[in-house]
């Protein structure tokens, strides 16, 4: 009998040690602690005499969670909804804690549970003080590695860049053109009467033809949006409504690429977390009501509360996995670069126009760096509300899609769910292999 | 750190931040704050800020996912427990 099983796919793994990719046998138990991980890993490997490893990464942003079986071996999981197919309920279920390496040995009671995460990156660790001009040169210096070794790892995936026409997605796609062939860019847009493009999928369109870029235009109705809700509250592992907002855009582009790519691997780039190292979050209106608050604290605290927050985050990696779509998040091998920025940088209102401009300034053309920001989940006056209000008018508010989650997750008692996240984290723990039967 | 005096601290940071009246009577450091909504899941990130501002603490999941964790008392026997132990910890690593 074994005293672990996997069950169902691990996100993959696209971490890197700043000079080359992790390979899933680099977690391998006995191996080297793989302590100058960044990026995305989650890994369960067995080792002899029964021993097994368990990776999570330091940003959290792949997931895992584990469960108890009935005869006291271990069960563990990229979602949720996995473990519950197996007859574990949910409030037995917890996460593998983010940037945690756990070494587990047959008839040993404690695992050996090691932490891979920096701790220059809590509020109270000392990043170091980065000038603006000495991060976006770090910042591109490991853009361009990674995204070179990514494409020499995955020679014959086809490659798409979820393409806004913001700064951060713009410069994703300005440095891996550089170093992959053949990207093609998507744009996300909703589908207005009386057909008017949305601010994003016109600059997005402006750029890709700048760039000789294709762009693959994901246009849906609010209809085709809906379609989608259950499959990201299941695959997002998460209710809360700015997640489910843009995880909703993800899978609409997620069902595009998937159609215009029906086989072989797929690569998508995002330009996803820098808004949370730059802390470039604010609170949005709408009918009269604030949505995605966040917490009152001064900026560095702020960003340590965001960045821990990324472990209840699977907007990204999790939603394009429905569709067999593997996520390459460039900027989460950079954490380190964003995080020694220092308190009187992110106090700055053209923080990120700075730091791109210090990154990828020659790469960009001059529109990028001065459009308004607009969020595809918010929409604008102009054209129309986005997928917020496309949302809140159907009556899917954050009520409703708790309530949502926990159907669809087998839980009847709502409080289970603020005993499963809270604060941004999930209920963690690491799991021994002396399981007393359930 | 005394515990009492780690929850008054606590009590008055959750007074001022979340604006709970004075004369609420349904307010007490024993009660659930988060089931009966003094404080919600954005206001529990800001209380972690707190505890590691004022008492020097992180947190780690498994106290923040507790019960104990759920009212004013319980944190602050977390706190007071935190505190010592990550003062041995320090002591012990220098």
């Amino acid at each position: 009998m074994t005293n672990l099983s996997v069950c169902g796919p691990l996100d993959p793994n696209f971490a890197w040690d700043g000079n080359r990719l992790y390979r899933d046998a680099d977690f391998a138990p006995g191996l080297e602690l793989p302590s100058g991980l960044r990026g995305a890993a989650a890994a369960v490997r067995p080792g002899v005499g029964g021993t097994w490893r368990v990776i999570r990464d330091p940003l959290g942003i792949n997931k895992l969670f584990w469960a108890r079986e009935p005869d006291g071996s271990v069960a563990v999981a990229a979602r949720p909804r996995r473990l519950i197919d197996l007859g574990h309920p949910l409030e037995r279920i917890s996460a593998i804690p983010r940037g945690c390496v756990v070494d587990l040995e047959p008839a040993v009671d404690e695992p050996v549970q090691r932490l891979i995460v920096p701790a220059s990156w809590s509020s109270r660790g000392d990043a170091g003080r980065l000038s603006l001009e000495a991060a976006g040169q770090r910042l591109r210096s490991t853009l361009d590695g990674y995204l070179a070794a990514v494409a020499t790892a995955h020679p014959r995936a086809k490659v798409f860049v979820c393409l806004s026409g913001g700064l951060d997605s713009s410069s994703i796609a300005a440095v891996a053109r550089r170093h992959l062939a053949d990207i093609v860019g998507v744009s996300f847009d909703l589908r207005r009467r009386p057909g008017r493009s949305s601010e994003d999928r016109l600059t997005a369109q402006r750029l890709a033809d700048d760039f000789g870029m294709p762009l693959l235009e994901a246009t849906v109705t609010e209809e085709e949006l809906f379609h989608h809700l259950d499959t990201v509250l299941v695959e997002g592992a998460d209710w809360r409504d700015f997640n489910v907002h843009a995880a909703l855009v993800n899978a609409a582009m997620a069902a595009a690429i998937r159609e215009a790519a029906p086989n072989g691997e797929v690569l998508v780039l995002t330009g996803d977390l820098a808004n949370e190292f730059l802390v470039d979050y604010h609170t949005e209106s709408y009918n009269r009501h604030v949505y995605y608050q966040l917490p009152r604290l001064p900026p560095v605290a702020l960003r340590a509360s965001l960045v821990q927050g990324l472990d209840t985050c699977h907007r990204e990696v999790g939603v394009f996995a429905a569709w067999d779509l593997h996520v390459v998040q460039p900027y989460a091998v950079a954490a380190d670069s964003y995080l020694a920025l220092p308190e009187d940088v992110l106090v700055l209102e053209n923080r990120k126009e700075l730091l791109c401009r210090a990154a990828v300034g020659e790469l960009l053309p001059e529109y990028v760096f001065t459009r308004p920001k607009v969020r595809a989940q918010v929409g604008s006056v102009e054209i129309g509300g986005g997928v917020l209000a496309a949302c809140v008018d159907r009556g899917f508010d954050g009520r409703w899609l708790r309530r949502r989650f926990a159907e669809l997750h087998d839980v009847t008692d709502l409080a289970v769910l603020d005993r499963f996240i809270r604060a941004g984290r999930y209920r963690s723990s690491v799991p021994s292999l002396i399981g007393r039967a359930a | 750190m005394n515990t009492d005096f780690i929850a008054d601290r606590i009590e008055t940071f959750v007074r001022t931040q979340f604006e709970v009246s004075p004369v609420d009577d349904g307010f007490g450091r024993s009660v659930d704050l988060f089931e009966l909504g003094y404080v919600d899941s954005v206001g529990f990130a800001e209380l972690l800020a707190f505890f590691s501002e004022e008492f020097d603490v992180d947190v780690p999941e498994s106290d923040l996912l507790s019960e104990e964790f759920l009212s004013i008392d319980g944190m602050a026997l977390i706190v007071s427990r935190l505190s010592v132990d990550q003062r041995e910890g320090i002591a012990s690593i220098r």
